[in-house]
């Protein structure tokens, strides 16, 4: 494995992490946008915009695009969170070019009227999914609850509302002051030929000029806020917990990750042992969220309504007894756990993408598979107790969603 | 890119096979019990669910706490399927911890403690996860549309009745354990990095049993087209629609795997293109083949607003009824570049591989190499897949909806 970067005049970086021995490659633009970048009257923007790149440039129909990427058998995609919106493909090595050239050229898009109000219909759709999926919808709902009026707690969708106001005029300003090269990075890996990559983002993104891009950084703890709504088709309660936690930039996020493993793993935690094992509950997990200058736990829970009660007198206990509770035997489980994670999900060149690619946006640097193992290796018992100190996560926002009682 | 494949059969005859990984750190497991939902007993529907978590609370020496601490210790990647045939537990690992996994798998297997208060949790929880469903009405359109489509007991959800569980005892789940844990008829497939040799030894001395083969040989008939409206208050019509296809025995099969991504391996065939694209239908649209050893389909979901369900449910079938009128080369080269890039990328994953080859094995009663299946999709031609279509054309389907609005299948 060999890292390389490279950066172009107008700030836009390219990084790799070529192993010539994988199968297959990844490629991704990684643009630092999302809800937390928009206004109330834009809301649900970013994410819409991420469906508009697909539409295709001044030269590209969205037919052309979609035909361009099937041609060469790529797993192609893009996801849009609170803070990133990013385009990414694993492809085989030998199609490297050709998907290189196509990405580069999808971030300047046409953002035509009439692909812009057919994609408004898709993007109601996806609004109307989400609502149908309780287990997402209370995960929001927790999210606006919890950050209030931080930019964090803007919904990445929008509501059916903000999108059917959207024009296409305000969509194209936030383009253009949001997709500035040096406010995004291209990062690839697995069996890559490095310089040709620069050389094919220079050709197409070379001439983009530099912008200034901001960001409201405030750290927030959150609100505590709690609220319950109601759905009458509903026949379980799902529950969501939000509470604070340090950032993406903080070195102790290691801790932090395995802190929410000790708490609420899958297995073994102790949410599994005093809410799923017992058939209290029917699920009940919780993961820890590093986000640019903020953080949080989030925890989710379904179980019966008739449970709700009891769910809360534990969580009350769980909480009541952790300060400075964690054991040496819990620690090793999780480090366990986390670094066979990072083992099977490094091992493929779509998994390296997301995690090279994050870490130069967040941090702005490589860091190898070895480091990152050694980094989970050195988290101390103390260093946990002590984060869980300061960053209880007994003490949370929450959303609730239920049928009616 | 050479491959090999590493196959040992146990003296009861419990099929050991394995696919070594250059270049990975890892390994994987996939051991497959001939106890799936369409073998149980009648009326026992959900109990594998049920024995899929109850064999995991005590094991051997090791009480529930204990042998949880012990998988979670090694660190392993664990999951388990209930599917129609096969109970597959599934387990992706550092290889340095494999031996000691294998260990801890085999006394789940053999030894569970099947303690009487364990299997009351095992047996609430399976409850309350099939409850859950009807908040997810997604995934359940897809559940009562296997059950619709295919014959009983073969489309049977694994999580079964609430009646079934509730009535489940533990000396039936015990039974069901004793009967059909049959390891002559397991299958284990292993790849990534490992010492075959060393673990077929561990197996031999683990898995060694005086178990008898009772494989059975019924014929099963699809039941024919049908529609079941269920009303749900939500914001979308869920649709799912399956039509019949072949198995992956049938010589036809690559032409049936080509004709689906046609409709629906990419953005640019026909599904996302007709629905999506040119009309805003859908957010998610998309088809895949879906088999089981006996018989085959093609599976397709669709959520749509109520005021626009009926166009994408008249849309999608007109779709698939239009795919035997022609197909371009344009066409063939896409399905054929997703169908071959998937596979590369798949052959990457060590997970991905073992549950693969366990269930080529089953299937096929052998391991497809990569180069032939590569072969096999090339051979694929506009005219064969047209050829096809015309002695299996899309024609007859079975339509399942949740949501607000009942809709007709034209």
């Amino acid at each position: 494995m060999e890292f390389k970067y490279h950066t172009l005049d107008n700030g836009l970086t390219i990084i790799g992490e070529i192993n010539n021995r994988a199968q297959s490659c990844a490629i991704g633009f990684f643009v630092r946008t999302g809800s937390r970048d928009e206004t109330p009257q834009i809301s649900g923007v970013s994410h819409f915009l991420e469906h508009m790149l697909f539409k295709g440039t001044e030269k590209l129909s969205p037919f052309d695009v979609n035909e361009l990427f099937d041609r060469t058998g790529a797993k192609f995609n893009a996801f849009t969170s609170e803070e990133n919106t990013v385009y990414y493909a694993a492809i085989l090595p030998e199609y490297l070019g050709q998907i290189t050239s196509l990405w580069s050229q999808l971030m300047r898009p046409a953002l035509r009227d009439e692909d812009f109000n057919m994609e408004k219909q898709v993007i109601k759709e996806e609004i109307a999914m989400y609502k149908d999926l309780p287990h997402y919808y209370v995960m929001d709902k927790a999210r606006s609850l919890h950050f209030g009026s931080h930019p964090c707690g803007n919904s990445v969708l929008g509501t059916n509302e903000t999108i059917t106001a959207l024009s296409a005029g305000q969509m194209r300003e936030y383009f253009s002051n949001r997709y500035a090269p040096n406010n995004m990075v291209v990062a690839c890996t697995g069996n890559i030929d490095f310089d040709s990559v620069i050389d094919q983002v220079q050709s197409f993104c070379g001439a983009w000029p530099s912008q200034d891009v901001r960001r409201n950084l405030e750290y927030t703890r959150g609100t505590n806020r709690k609220e319950r709504s109601e759905k009458p088709n509903l026949v379980r309660e799902h529950i969501c917990l939000v509470s604070p936690a340090i950032s993406a930039q903080d070195q102790r996020r290691y801790g932090a990750s395995l802190a929410a493993m000790v708490i609420g793993d899958d297995t073994g935690s102790r949410y599994f042992w005093q809410l799923v094992d017992n058939a209290v509950t029917e699920t009940a997990s919780m993961q820890f969220e590093a986000m640019d200058g903020v953080g949080a736990f989030y925890s989710y829970i379904r179980c019966s309504p008739e449970n709700v009660e009891k769910v809360d007198t534990i969580l009350d206990d769980i909480y009541r007894t952790l300060p400075g509770s964690i054991t040496e035997d819990e620690l090793t489980k999780a480090k366990n756990k986390l670094l066979s994670g990072i083992t099977l999900r490094n091992e493929l060149p779509m998994g390296r993408l997301t995690e090279v690619g994050f870490n130069w946006v967040y941090l702005k640097q490589f860091r190898s598979i070895q480091q990152e193992i050694d980094a989970v290796k050195s988290v101390t018992l103390g260093q946990i107790n002590d984060l869980l100190a300061e960053f209880n996560p007994g003490t949370y926002s929450r959303a609730a969603l239920g049928p009616q009682k | 890119m050479t491959q090999r494949i590493d196959k040992f059969v146990l003296k009861n005859g419990m099929v050991v096979i394995g696919e070594p990984m250059a270049d990975v750190a890892s390994v994987a497991f996939e051991l497959a019990l001939p106890c799936g939902a369409s073998k149980l007993p009648p009326g026992t529907g959900g109990s594998a669910e049920v024995i899929s978590d109850w064999i995991f609370r005590g094991a051997g020496a090791r009480t529930s706490r204990e042998l949880m601490d012990a998988l979670d210790g090694l660190g392993l990647q664990r999951s388990s399927a209930v599917g129609s045939s096969l109970f597959d537990l599934g387990c992706a690992m550092e290889s340095q911890t494999l031996s000691q996994a294998v260990d801890l798998y085999g006394d789940i297997v053999l030894r569970p403690r099947l303690e009487a208060d364990q299997f009351e949790l095992s047996r609430e929880l399976a409850i309350q996860e099939l409850a859950g469903l009807d908040d997810d009405p997604r995934q359940n359109v897809m559940l009562k549309l296997h059950e619709l489509f295919y014959p009983q007991p073969l489309g049977a959800n694994s999580l079964g009745t609430t009646a079934e569980l509730e009535s489940l005892t533990i000396e039936t789940a015990a039974k069901i354990i004793k009967d059909k844990f049959r390891l002559c008829d397991a299958i284990f497939g292993i790849a990534g990095k490992y010492d075959f040799a060393a673990v077929c030894d561990q197996l031999s001395k683990l898995f060694e049993d005086n178990s008898k083969s009772t494989k059975e040989n019924y014929s099963y008939k699809l039941p024919g087209a049908k529609y079941v409206h269920h009303t749900h208050d939500g914001a979308q019509v869920h649709i799912g629609l399956m039509t019949p296809a072949v198995t992956l025995e049938n010589e036809n099969y690559y032409n049936a795997r080509i004709a689906v991504s046609v409709l629906s391996g990419g953005m640019s065939a026909r599904l996302f293109t007709e629905v999506r694209e040119k009309r805003g239908l859908c957010y998610a649209v998309g088809a895949s083949y879906h088999n089981l050893k006996e018989l085959a389909g093609i599976a397709c979901y669709a959520g749509s607003a109520p005021d626009k369900a009926q166009e994408t449910l008249d849309v999608i079938i007109a779709e698939f009824r239009r795919l035997s009128k022609g197909i371009s080369d344009e066409e063939i080269a896409n399905a054929k570049a997703g169908l071959k890039s998937s596979l590369i990328m798949h052959s990457e994953s060590s997970s991905a591989r073992s549950g693969g080859i366990v269930t080529d094995h089953y299937l096929l009663g052998r391991v497809r190499p990569l180069e032939e299946i590569k072969q096999k999709i090339e051979s694929v031609t506009a005219d064969s897949v047209l050829a096809y279509l015309r002695n299996n054309p899309f024609e007859h389907f079975t339509v399942v909806t949740i949501g607000p609005k009942e809709l007709k299948v034209n």
